[in-house]
């Protein structure tokens, strides 16, 4: 590459330039290819993508307190209505006896256990 | 602000801001920057010039800030910056690259890459920032695209690869 590519510089930067001197480097397949090159090279130069990452990450930092305490929220308020609903399944009725004892009559018992 | 720098800060802070991403590597610290140029320009005169040396100026403050936060963390362990390299992004990566390309420059070629590829600067204004001729703006911009051209070949291949626009814009 030589220095007669500047011109391609001067071309893509809008500055002036000598309308021979460019058709000279565009001449040439290797001016082309750094005509082509240098226009990607601004484009992965620009720092959009930086940006939007950084953005990302704020985005994310703002929201994952705000996550953590909707997921507590839900644990509790499962964690409330488990307990519920277990609550209300050991106040069901007892099941109906298959053996009915029938106590004696009470007898009275002397002071001391009778003994 | 008073008026006039607020209108400074108005037509060029995104300018200003996209060029310290790029000069300093790191999104927060190029915020932080941006608003330190301001900060400075509002304590200063500003001085009674046409628009492009006024820009130039500005970007001489950006620039000197740039320089001073590259010297104080030459001082400092550099702080590595929290990212999660497991789900990061394949234009992350790339970013990284760009900003490692760009560290191996000289400094003025990389800022009068960045002032004019990034910030859109003119070659004049370009000259007003850095103390140089437009002439030698010229030849270091040149000069630092072939050398980034070189570093950034696998970048730029795949780049080739999808539309572009000459502006270098996206959207």
């Amino acid at each position: 590459m030589n220095d007669t590519h500047a011109v391609i510089s001067a071309f893509l930067d809008d500055e002036p330039f000598d309308a021979a001197d460019l058709a000279a480097a565009l001449g040439d397949p290797e001016g082309r290819a750094l005509l082509i090159d240098l226009v990607a090279l601004r484009h992965i130069a620009q720092p959009d993508d930086m940006i939007n990452a950084a953005q990302t990450r704020t985005a994310r930092a703002v929201w994952r307190p705000l996550l953590a305490t909707a997921a507590m929220l839900m644990a509790l308020a499962g964690g409330y209505f488990i307990g519920e609903r277990q609550g209300a399944t050991t106040t069901v009725s007892a099941p109906a006896p298959t053996r009915v004892i029938e106590a004696n009559a009470w007898q009275p018992v002397p002071p001391g256990g009778g003994r | 602000m008073r008026a006039d720098a607020e209108a400074l800060y108005n037509a060029n802070h995104r300018g200003l801001f996209r060029y310290l991403c790029r000069a300093v590597g790191h999104v927060e610290t190029a915020r932080d920057l941006t608003q330190d140029v301001f900060v400075r320009v509002s304590r200063s005169v500003i001085p009674a010039a046409p628009e492009g040396a006024l820009r130039g100026w500005l970007f001489q403050i950006a620039r000197n800030l740039a320089l001073d936060h590259h010297r104080s963390g030459q001082r400092r362990p550099a702080i590595e910056p929290l990212t999660d390299t497991a789900v990061r992004p394949a234009p992350q990566e790339t970013s990284v690259e760009v900003n490692a390309a760009l560290a191996a420059l000289a400094d003025v070629d990389r800022d009068v890459f960045l002032m004019r590829e990034v910030a859109g600067l003119g070659y004049d204004e370009i000259a007003s920032a850095c103390g140089l001729t437009p002439d030698a703006v010229r030849s270091r911009i040149h000069r630092a695209r072939l050398q980034l051209r070189e570093r950034l070949s696998g970048q730029i291949a795949e780049r080739r690869m999808t539309p572009m626009r000459r502006s270098g814009r996206n959207g």
